[in-house]
C-alpha cells in the first residue's frame, strides 16, 4: 500500500473511533473544553505513532526470532505503557505550562484502547518500519478529527433545548452514531477512483 | 457511568461474539483483581522488601507489573479462546486484546491501595473477588442487552452457542425479512447504546419519581 493510501486509510476509511469503536471513552466521556481536547489527541496522536514504531521493532527483532508471537499481547501493552510514561515525563519536563493549560494527566488519557489498538491493527498488516510510523501518524489524525468534531458537537448540544432523559451521554452518543454513518462517505473505491494507484 | 464502552459498541453485532467477549472481561477482571491483592500482600507485608515504600501512581512500576498480568492473562485467554472457538475468536480479532487495556480493567488498576484494608480486613481477597465478578455481570448484562437489540432488529437473527440439534441460531419472524441492517454498522451499536442510556435514565427518573408521590400522598 502506498503512504497516500495509508494515510487516508487510517484517517479517514478506517477511522479509528468512527469505524473502529476504539477510544469512545475520551471522545463522548472526556470532561473539558476544544483546548483539552486538543490536547489529548494530539498527546494520543503521538503515543500511536511512536508506539507503533515501537511494536514494530519489538515484533520484528524479538518476538518472532526468539518464537514468542503469544506473548505479543503483554509485550505491546507494556511497551505502549512505558512510551505513555516516557513522553509524560518528557512533556513535563519541556512544556509544563501546555500541560497545565490542558488541565488533564496526558498519559493517563493518552493511554487508552485507540492506542493499543493501532499498535494491534499495523502490527498485523505486515507494514515496514516507516509505514508503520505513518499508520501511527494517521491514525492519530484520524482520532484529532474525530474527537475534535465530537467536542464541536457536543459543545453545541449542551446548550440546546433537548428532552431531559437524553441529555448529556446519551445525547453525545447518538451523534457519534450519526458522524460514524457520515463516515461512510469515504468509502475506499471511491477515494481510489479519486486518487487513482492509491 | 459508562465506562468500557469500546467493545459494547464494537462486538455487539452477535450475542455470541457480547457472550465470549463478557467471559473475557469476567477471566481477566476476575484473575487480575486477585493478583493484584495477593501482589499487595506481598509486598506490603511488615518486614517485606516493598514494606513502607511509596504506592506507586498511574503509570508507575507497581502499576505496570499489575497491568502486566492483567495482559498475560488476556493473552492466556487468546490461546484458550483460539483453541475452543477459532471461529469467535477470529471475529472478534483485535477486540479480545484490548480487553488488556478496557478502562474497566484499568479502573481496577488504578483504584486506590488496598493496604489499610488489608490491616483492617483480611477478608479482603474475597472483597475483591466479589468485586470483579460483580463487574464482570454487570458488563456481561450490558453487552448481551445491547447485542440483542442490534441483532434481532439489524438481522433478524439470535445468535447462541449450537447445542445438540439446536444449531444456535434463532430467527425472528417478521424482522428477518426486512431487518435495519444499519444498525450491524459502527453507526448503529453508538446509536443503539445512546438510546439505551437515555432509555436506563428515563427509568430511574421514573422509579425516584414514584416513591416521592407516594410520600406526597401519604403526607396529604
Amino acid at each position: 500500500m502506498s503512504f497516500l493510501g495509508i494515510i487516508l486509510t487510517f484517517s479517514l476509511v478506517d477511522n479509528v473511533v468512527l469505524t473502529r469503536l476504539l477510544g469512545i471513552c475520551p471522545c463522548v466521556g472526556a470532561p473539558g473544553g476544544m483546548r483539552a481536547t486538543a490536547s489529548t489527541a494530539a498527546a494520543t496522536g503521538l503515543l500511536m505513532s511512536v508506539s507503533a514504531l515501537a511494536a514494530w521493532a519489538l515484533e520484528t527483532y524479538v518476538l518472532l526470532p526468539l518464537g514468542l508471537d503469544f506473548l505479543k499481547t503483554p509485550a505491546f501493552v507494556l511497551a505502549v505503557a512505558c512510551i505513555a510514561g516516557l513522553l509524560d515525563l518528557a512533556a513535563r519536563r519541556a512544556v509544563p505550562q501546555l500541560l497545565r493549560a490542558a488541565g488533564v494527566p496526558v498519559a493517563a488519557v493518552a493511554f487508552n484502547c485507540a492506542t493499543l489498538g493501532v499498535v494491534l491493527i499495523a502490527a498485523k498488516g505486515g507494514f515496514t518500519a516507516l509505514q508503520s510510523l505513518v499508520v501511527g501518524l494517521s491514525a492519530g489524525a484520524g482520532f484529532f478529527i474525530a474527537l475534535t468534531v465530537l467536542t464541536a458537537i457536543r459543545e453545541k448540544l449542551d446548550v440546546e433545548q433537548v428532552p431531559e432523559w437524553l441529555r448529556g451521554l446519551p445525547l453525545h452518543l447518538i451523534s457519534a452514531g450519526l458522524l460514524a454513518y457520515a463516515f461512510l462517505a469515504f468509502d475506499r473505491a471511491f477515494l481510489s477512483r479519486i486518487f487513482q494507484g492509491w | 457511568m459508562l465506562v468500557g464502552l469500546c467493545p459494547a459498541a464494537a462486538v455487539t453485532g452477535r450475542v455470541i461474539d457480547a457472550l465470549w467477549m463478557s467471559l473475557g472481561m469476567a477471566f481477566v477482571l476476575i484473575l487480575t483483581s486477585l493478583s493484584r491483592v495477593i501482589l499487595h500482600l506481598l509486598l506490603d507485608a511488615p518486614g517485606s522488601a516493598g514494606s513502607g515504600s511509596r504506592e506507586s501512581g498511574l503509570l508507575g512500576s507497581r502499576w505496570l507489573g499489575v497491568l502486566f498480568l492483567a495482559a498475560c492473562f488476556t493473552a492466556s485467554f487468546e490461546v484458550i479462546m483460539g483453541a475452543f472457538a477459532p471461529q469467535e475468536s477470529a471475529a472478534l480479532g483485535i477486540y479480545v486484546p484490548l480487553l488488556a487495556v478496557n478502562c474497566i480493567v484499568l479502573e481496577r488498576l488504578a483504584d486506590g491501595s488496598p493496604r489499610r484494608a488489608i490491616q483492617e480486613n483480611g477478608a479482603r481477597i474475597f472483597r475483591a473477588l466479589g468485586a470483579a465478578a460483580s463487574r464482570g455481570a454487570a458488563f456481561a448484562v450490558a453487552l448481551v442487552l445491547i447485542s440483542v437489540v442490534r441483532e434481532t432488529l439489524g438481522s433478524g437473527t439470535i445468535t447462541l452457542f449450537p447445542l445438540g440439534a439446536f444449531g444456535g441460531t434463532i430467527v425472528v419472524s417478521g424482522i428477518s425479512a426486512a431487518p435495519a441492517r444499519a444498525l450491524l454498522f459502527a453507526g448503529g451499536g453508538f446509536l443503539c447504546l445512546g438510546y439505551l442510556a437515555g432509555l436506563v435514565r428515563l427509568a430511574g427518573r421514573l422509579r425516584n419519581r414514584r416513591p416521592r408521590a407516594a410520600g406526597e400522598a401519604g403526607a396529604q
